[in-house]
């Protein structure tokens, strides 16, 4: 990343900044977590707006906090979750070397995605930039590391790009989110199977790339079997009774019953369910 | 292969369930199933990811997963169990001074001599690849040997840690939180980070499903 013309440089990174792209696949079978940018959507719609393949490497930016210092004039775009900045959000705009960006409070959401025209400079494991710490995986965003652009392009042509407010997510609503049955769906009684259906869940501080945890009235599992495949997007009851819900870093295998299964396209929408926020699910048909 | 079943799994997968109960015959069938997926390209398949009973087979749209349920269910009957005694043996040095070596002979009423030799008597096979990149599941484990796992978690195990937890044994592939009793450590290099760099390579992993692992006690490693 040295060798290149730093574009960026992080001047505070808030509760954590980290690279990611669209993920890693075929790697499932040697215990390798697909990664990926966790609300995939908005990630490909920053990529978007400045002209970038939709799977570029951005930078993913947990909550808020997040300051940066801009070295070389870029285009840019924002988008994800509903933060204070002081530049646009899901429109590109251009700032001049020597300008800042920084995110103020955060009003809804988890996740904010910065992308800059050319996609981020950044090593690949697997096929994919996206970090994941614990499996080695990407290095380290923090004060004073300064980022470059992949491919250097020329300025956009199309002058402006955005998303309009009609297609955009609400984030501070309690969603109500589509599941499948999950495979050991009816070996939960009806009692647990309807608690799960009828009551909000909150999501637990204890969240994180790998899965959210949902506390709630604990749903009875009683089920023993030993590890089986899971996916992004499955819906675990560990014996505690607490469900968690499997995301982009999560394990490739559990031990748990799998009660349900998250409808894929309903996943970025989840991963932006902030701690202490509700959500509640309804079974598809 | 008889008594094999195809379910959706979410929109865009399906589960294969091949057997139901774990042993060596179960893990025949997976090698068998994952070779035939190798050798028939299904359309849009992304990701197959092999347990002890049953795999998963991701795709990357929907319409992928919905529309090839016969064909995959044409591949299961075709296909044909691969016995682990074809597999690759893996003999790997573990110096047996763990932190837990001690309170879990204890707790199992067996001598540290004894653990160490009851641990490395067997041929194991690797059950399963998974939990973090390249961790071997390896067993069958002698029961005594059984434990069920530590009640409080370590924050980090060390990389090349051997451990027990429940009906398992296995090598910790990377510095990670870890709930298992930790017996020894080999400096066999289980995952390499460096390997896996670009596009990456199944050379990043020491270890496949259903190869055979033997440890060897050393009191310390040849440099």
């Amino acid at each position: 990343m040295e060798s290149e013309t730093p574009v960026l440089e992080v001047l505070a990174s808030g509760a954590g900044i980290s690279i990611q792209d669209s993920g890693r696949s075929g790697w499932k079978r040697f215990g390798i977590a697909p990664g990926g940018a966790m609300d995939l959507e908005s990630a490909r719609r920053a990529n978007l707006l400045v002209g970038n393949d939709a799977g570029a490497p951005v930078l993913e930016l947990l909550f808020t906090g997040a300051k940066f210092l801009v070295l070389t004039s870029s285009e840019l775009a924002i988008a994800g979750a509903e933060v204070e900045c002081d530049w646009p959000t899901w429109r590109n705009f251009r700032v001049e070397a020597g300008g800042e960006i920084s995110f103020g409070p955060l009003r809804a959401g988890v996740w904010s995605y910065l992308a800059i025209r050319g996609g981020f400079a950044a090593p690949r494991w697997f096929g994919s930039a996206s970090a994941n710490p614990r499996a080695g995986f990407g290095e380290t965003v923090q004060p004073g590391t300064r980022l470059a652009c992949e491919n250097r392009l020329p300025p956009e042509e199309i002058s402006s790009r955005f998303v309009p407010e009609l297609v955009r997510e609400e984030y501070g609503q309690t969603p109500v989110l589509p599941v499948w049955r999950g495979p050991e769906w009816d070996g939960f009684n009806d009692e647990a199977r309807g608690k799960f259906l009828e009551q909000t869940w909150r999501i637990s501080a204890q969240s994180d790339r790998a899965g959210y945890r949902l506390e709630g009235i604990a749903l009875e599992s009683r089920l023993r079997m030993p590890s089986a495949p899971v996916a992004v997007g499955a819906i675990q009851v560990p014996p505690s009774g607490h469900p968690i819900v499997l995301l982009r870093d999560g394990p490739t295998v559990g031990g748990y019953p799998r009660l349900a299964i998250l409808e894929s396209s309903s996943i970025s929408r989840f991963t932006q369910c902030a701690p202490g926020t509700d959500v509640r699910f309804a079974l598809t048909e | 292969m008889d008594d094999v079943a195809v379910s959706r799994f979410g929109p865009a997968a399906l589960l294969v369930e091949f057997a139901d109960k774990v042993d060596r015959e179960s893990l025949a069938r997976c090698r068998g199933l994952m070779g035939s997926f190798e050798e028939n390209r299904l359309d849009g398949l992304v990701d197959v990811t092999p347990a002890y009973c049953s795999l998963l087979l991701e795709f990357d749209r929907p319409e992928h997963a919905s529309n090839q349920v016969d064909r995959v269910a044409q591949l299961l009957k075709s296909a044909r169990a691969r016995p682990v005694e074809e597999a690759p043996l893996f003999e790997i040095p573990v110096c047996y001074d763990g932190p837990d070596l001690e309170e879990f002979a204890r707790r199992n009423s067996l001598s540290v001599p004894n653990v160490i030799e009851l641990h490395t008597a067997p041929v194991y096979s690797v059950f399963l690849i998974g939990f973090s990149p390249g961790f071997p599941y390896l067993g069958p484990l002698d029961v005594r040997l059984n434990a069920p796992r530590l009640e409080n978690p370590r924050p980090r195990v060390p990389a090349g840690s051997v451990a027990i937890g429940g009906e398992h044994t296995g090598i910790y592939s990377i510095a990670s939180p870890g709930g298992w009793w930790l017996l020894g450590r080999t400096d066999a290099e289980i995952f390499s980070t460096k390997k896996a760099l670009d596009d990456g390579s199944a050379e990043a992993f020491l270890l496949r499903q259903g190869d055979s692992v033997k440890f060897l006690p050393v009191e310390e490693f040849s440099p």
